[in-house]
């Protein structure tokens, strides 16, 4: 059983949102908070501009143990963004099962983003993969789970034309600057920041650009995308200087404050002698204080107000989605029988155990009886048999067991070999899937 | 000449330019199966603007005037003129679809110079003058290039209101770059304010050898004036003080708002019987 809680774009403005939003700082910090609550078994984190979103595994499947495990991340999250529980229900949205499953599949297909197809979405996935694997966090059932949104998003994008000249924010950002200064040859783009978004944008603006300054805090990484996009990196210290040269600002560092204020827009302007600025804040939290959008000739679009351009051309893409919609749910289903021959496992493993106990409990008898005069060499041998023999005798029920467990009378089979067998009652999902057949997650090359 | 050559030529290009700003109208709303709205809306502009100047040609050899003598004229002549600049600078500028302004401007002065007072005659003793035809030639140039600048600055306030309340989709999303229509706008307003200054003082020496006097020269004159001071100061202000966008637009607007209450001035003195004899800067 897999549960998601979260926030996104639908659900709650970037204002809201930016409370949420995490650093490189605070990230580790939120998921090590999540991953030490009890209540949950295995946990990921997502943090991105457009969503804040907590996918876990409950200790246990039952309706108590799922209900523990959505407020305790709901205290986490209220806690993280110091929001009471109460504000925290307006904005977010809670899944659970097979709902949970498609939703995550749905995120790294890109069919949840703001702009349907942007490949970014899948990069913050496997990020947020990466660092619940080295966090230890994940186990065989969300990990395999999260693999399979990532086979999920795979075929999506090789299978359809979804992202086929997709909208990007960073393209978004290109036609807004187009609507304000045509092409680009004569102006400068200043970047704030050096990070994803930043070098994106820079790819993107960059193409048609006069110039292209980079400033950023770290002096090192700014060179860095400096060389990468041809640009110029500038001072963090210089960059009210470069606001009075730039025509265009894309904004995406990691600051918790607004970066560009009113005030120093104003002090900005006034050296413009009044020349129009466009300032694209990519950020959250928002790095250009809102207000500045009121003053004259400066254009501020945050992340949400991409959404209207995002608009344009959906429509093209909808067949597209439907048809990607149609591979979720084909995945989905493959998981779910997966996840169902997983529910058999410990009736597998119950009717192994008994099994080979009882063969083993009456071979000690008759070890300590009539072949006590058997040498080490000998009992090994007998022991050896033992377990041959419980493998060839289980190898057949074993393997119905688990083919009928995608079936729809599966359950009726389970019922009877625990009956038939006598089997003890199994946990509905245990903590530590011994039994299972998935592999402990492996950390994700991008 | 026969008047129906005149008249053919009238309807041929009032259609012109309806024609052209329908086509403005269907490339505005962003309709993907009409492509080609905008080139062709562009070209109606400039057959529009041909066929104007032939009207106005037939039309003065019908009637036996000066094509820049009536006020009726004038108007005329100045919205042509407005049209085949505005064909030879788009490119320029890169502002094609300030025509949807431009012609429905256009054809409201011709229908207007049709429609309002007849084609009177001015005293033929001022005519003489040599001033009288400069102070005429250069306000017809100056409001020609003053209607293109208040085209561009319409837009750009359209523009710049969209970008201001976020809606980036929608009609008039095919608008022009805001920064081109600033350009456009003072570059137009630049151009045209010498003629116009040319306007004013030959309006103001002519005023002097006419001795005129009434409330209305009066009233006439200090619009002419204040149409020059108001460009004067959006230039001078964008110059001095960086005024621009949408300042620097609604003073253009406001500029040419007293620029077209000389000229109604003008019209309706001359559908009173009044005498026609300037555009605007003086009596």
């Amino acid at each position: 059983m897999i549960v998601v809680v979260g926030l996104s774009f639908r659900t709650a403005p970037v204002e809201v949102r930016e409370r949420f939003a995490t650093s490189t700082d605070t990230f580790p910090q939120v998921l090590a908070r999540l991953a030490a609550r009890p209540e949950l078994s295995e946990v990921m984190f997502l943090s991105t501009c457009n969503r804040v979103e907590v996918f876990a595994r409950p200790k246990t499947a039952t309706e108590p143990d799922r209900a523990l495990a959505l407020r305790a991340i709901r205290e986490v999250l209220g806690a993280h963004a110091s929001v009471t529980d109460t504000e925290l229900v307006r904005v977010v949205y809670e899944r659970e099962g097979h709902e949970a499953i498609r939703h995550i599949f749905r995120v790294a297909a890109s069919l949840d983003s703001m702009v349907l197809g942007e490949p970014q979405i899948l990069g913050q996935v496997k990020s947020a993969y990466d660092a619940a694997v080295a966090a230890g966090s994940l186990k065989n059932v969300l990990g395999r789970c999260v693999q399979r949104a990532f086979t999920t998003a795979k075929r999506v994008r090789s299978e359809t034309a979804l992202g086929a000249g997709t909208v990007s924010i960073s393209s978004v950002a290109v036609d807004l600057a187009k609507s304000v200064f045509g092409d680009l040859q004569k102006h400068t783009v200043l970047l704030l920041g050096a990070g994803e978004m930043a070098e994106a944008a820079a790819r993107s603006l960059g193409k048609g650009a006069k110039a292209i300054h980079v400033c950023n805090r770290s002096s090192s990484r700014g060179e860095l995308l400096a060389q990468e996009v041809g640009g110029q990196a500038v001072p963090w210290a210089d960059m009210e200087q470069e606001l009075g040269v730039a025509d265009v600002v894309v904004a995406s560092t990691g600051s918790p404050s607004f970066v560009v204020t009113r005030d120093m827009m104003k002090r900005v302007m006034k050296a413009r002698r009044g020349r129009t600025l466009l300032l694209v804040d990519i950020a959250v939290p928002r790095n250009v204080d809102p207000e500045v959008h009121a003053i004259d000739n400066v254009f501020v679009f945050d992340i949400d107000d991409l959404e209207a351009q995002v608009a344009i051309g959906l429509d093209a893409r909808k067949g597209e989605a439907a048809r990607a919609e149609v591979i979720v749910e084909a995945e989905l289903a493959e998981l779910v029988k997966w996840a169902q021959a997983l529910d058999v496992q410990p009736t597998v493993v119950a009717l192994r155990a008994k099994t080979k106990g009882i063969l083993v409990a009456e071979l000690e008898r008759s070890l300590q009886g009539r072949l006590k005069h058997l040498g080490e060499t000998e009992r090994a041998a007998l022991l050896q048999m033992v377990e041959s023999a419980t493998n060839k005798l289980l190898h057949a029920p074993s393997t119905r067991l688990r083919s009928a467990a995608t079936t729809e009378n599966g359950g009726e089979l389970v019922n009877a070999a625990r009956t038939l067998f006598d089997l003890p009652e199994a946990k509905p999902e245990p903590e530590d899937d011994d039994g299972a057949e998935a592999s402990e997650p492996e950390r994700v090359v991008q | 000449m026969h008047p129906i050559v005149a008249d053919l030529l009238f309807y041929a290009t009032a259609a012109s330019y309806f024609a052209a700003f329908v086509l403005f109208l269907v490339h505005l709303t962003g309709n993907k199966h009409f492509v080609t709205a905008l080139p062709k809306a562009v070209w109606l502009v400039g057959i529009g603007g041909v066929l104007h100047a032939a009207h106005i040609v037939v039309a003065s050899l019908v009637l036996h005037v000066c094509p820049v003598k009536g006020i009726h004229f004038t108007m005329s002549v100045m919205s042509a003129l407005a049209c085949l600049v505005y064909v030879g600078m788009r490119t320029r500028y890169r502002v094609d679809v300030v025509g949807v302004i431009v012609a429905p401007v256009a054809l409201t002065f011709l229908i207007a110079s049709v429609v309002i007072g007849k084609g009177e005659s001015a005293d033929a003793g001022p005519m003489k003058s040599a001033i009288l035809p400069l102070h005429i030639v250069s306000n017809v140039l100056g409001d020609a290039l003053f209607l293109l600048a208040f085209a561009s600055a319409v837009a750009y306030l359209v523009q710049e209101r969209r970008l201001k309340q976020k809606r980036l989709t929608g009609l008039f999303q095919r608008l022009p770059p805001l920064d081109a229509l600033d350009r456009a706008e003072h570059g137009f307003l630049l151009a045209g304010f010498p003629p116009l200054t040319i306007g004013i003082i030959t309006g103001a020496v002519f005023a002097q050898r006419v001795e005129a006097g009434s409330a209305a020269d009066v009233a006439r004159a200090a619009f002419g004036y204040a149409t020059w001071g108001l460009f004067a100061a959006v230039l001078l202000l964008r110059a001095m003080g960086g005024w621009r966008g949408r300042r620097a637009a609604y003073g253009t607007i406001a500029g040419f708002g007293f620029a077209v209450a000389v000229l109604l001035m003008y019209l309706f003195r001359g559908a009173t019987g009044g005498e026609p004899v300037a555009l605007l800067g003086g009596p």
